[in-house]
């Protein structure tokens, strides 16, 4: 076998196993590169940063699965953290039956976290207070249309069955009136439903976090401004987790920044590789012609 | 009869909902409103047929033996011990339900999808060749976006970020946009055809 014919035809089981090197290697070694923002991410840190604190809550819609929580449960978390850091109001649902386990995470890994450290009331958070989870609603379009009549009618108890018409904060927000923006974390097609529906009809605000396949679809709606603002996959999470750690909201970086030291590292070996099997394409396509 | 109550129920509702969407009158929100509880509770049903759909489908896997069969059993127990569960011990942050959703279901899931790495960048190596202008185009934008939007990319060039940022702003909304104008005329023309009956196959059946 000639030269240009082996490196184009790297056998799959050599290929997976740098793969696995790659993916490992970067847990077990700390460096850590500056993270360049993207504008749509810097655009949705300055949509919460101009909120007022104790004033309109923020609607986080955890519509991500297992499959997709790499990408989207630290954009969750830092998400969580920066408007519990600013006395914002988080009311959290979700339309993705897979999704409510997951939110129950994010929400108690986030409130935990700073309830242990909190001195007195002020520092610490309240469920049905500082934040509630309706949990998980069918018919998401009819769901988040009626939303903007009443919240506690399409959500009569929250995801711990208790009556939302018993929490300060519902009693405060009953609709989109008393939302400053709406955010969706998903590897779906939910946040172009939002836009659809109840932007168009309620003016809601809308922002989004999403997996780095579906985000570059969501272009044209960040253009038009039917977005405020948007992360996208695990470097979006990274980059919103250099901000709140830049502005003083959280005191060490999340898991994104790990994950996209070995997601570089995956990105690298793919060209690398791409590039060898381009080689060894030309050299075989040249050689073919000269034999001709 | 069986076809023209459907029929004629789908076109006044159709008709009725677009109109009601745009009258903010609080008769219209109203009603708009309780249309759209039926809809959620209707979805729910849906959720019922569904289980029952995958009970009767594993059942019967189960009692033929069919090849497959103990993953039939699998799936069955774990959706009565997972729903007993959470109905009899709840679902909070410290529930069984949580521990075992967060400690077995998801780990298995990102599992799954952690596979597509190992076809992808194996895919990606056999098939992405520069055999045309078009797929050399394409390559050359692949790489000015993974290099680009990687931290690495800016040690690299400071005009890298910024040129793989222009081709998801610039080409890449243009196309996302034609094909976003695409879907939302087909949609239209589809809703159209099935609110005025032209478009049956809803239905089922023949015809």
């Amino acid at each position: 076998m000639k030269w240009y014919e082996a490196i184009s035809k790297i056998d799959r089981r050599i290929i997976y196993s740098i793969l696995t090197i790659c993916i490992i290697l970067p847990f077990f070694t700390r460096f850590k590169m500056r993270q360049n923002i993207m504008p749509q991410t810097k655009q949705l840190f300055d949509f919460i940063e101009s909120i007022p604190s104790n004033d309109k809550a923020v609607y986080i819609s955890f519509d991500y699965d297992p499959q997709t929580m790499p990408e989207c449960h630290p954009m969750a978390i830092a998400l969580l953290k920066h408007c519990f850091a600013r006395n914002i109001p988080v009311i959290g649902g979700s339309f993705n039956v897979q999704a409510p386990g997951l939110a129950v995470d994010a929400i108690a890994t986030v409130t935990d976290e700073i309830n242990r450290n909190a001195l007195s009331r002020d520092d610490s958070l309240i469920y049905g207070e500082d934040y509630v989870y309706l949990g998980w609603k069918s018919g998401f379009i009819a769901a988040m249309i009626d939303m903007g009549e009443s919240i506690s009618g399409v959500f009569p108890r929250d995801y711990f069955r208790s009556s939302v018409d018993s929490f300060p904060l519902l009693q405060k927000v009953d609709n989109y009136k008393n939302i400053a923006i709406v955010i969706i974390l998903s590897a779906s097609d939910y946040p172009e439903y939002w836009i659809l529906y109840p932007q168009s009809r309620y003016g809601v605000k809308i922002g989004a976090g999403l997996t780095a396949v579906m985000a570059p679809k969501y272009y044209p709606f960040i253009q038009t401004g039917q977005l405020s603002g948007m992360m996208s996959g695990m470097k979006g999470a990274a980059e919103y987790e250099n901000l709140i750690l830049t502005h003083g909201y959280a005191k060490k970086l999340g898991k994104a920044e790990t994950g996209m030291n070995s997601q570089s590292m995956v990105h690298i070996l793919i060209i690398v590789f791409i590039i060898l099997g381009n080689i060894g394409y030309f050299f075989a396509r040249k050689n073919e012609k000269s034999q001709q | 009869m069986k076809r023209r109550l459907p029929l004629a129920i789908c076109f006044v509702m159709g008709v009725v909902m677009i109109i009601q969407y745009f009258i903010p009158h609080p008769l219209s929100l109203n009603f708009g409103s309780m249309i759209n509880k039926w809809y959620i509770v209707l979805a729910a049903f849906a959720l019922v047929l569904a289980i029952g759909n995958l009970i009767r489908h594993h059942s019967k896997k189960i009692q033929k033996r069919k090849q497959g069969w103990p993953y039939s059993v699998v799936t069955l127990t774990s959706m009565f011990a997972m729903s007993a569960i959470g109905l009899f011990w709840g679902v909070a942050p410290d529930s069984l339900y949580q521990l075992i959703y967060l400690h077995i279901l998801t780990p298995l899931g990102a599992t799954m999808f952690a596979l597509l790495a190992y076809f992808m960048s194996s895919a990606a190596y056999r098939a992405f060749r520069a055999r045309s202008l078009e797929a050399t185009l394409l390559l050359a934008a692949a790489f000015i976006v993974m290099i680009g939007f990687m931290p690495f990319g800016q040690y690299i060039s400071t005009h890298l970020p910024p040129f793989a940022e222009w081709i998801m702003r610039v080409p890449n909304m243009a196309s996302q946009r034609g094909i976003l104008f695409g879907v939302a005329f087909g949609s239209i023309a589809t809703a159209l055809k099935i609110i005025l009956g032209i478009e049956r196959s809803w239905l089922g059946g023949k015809e």
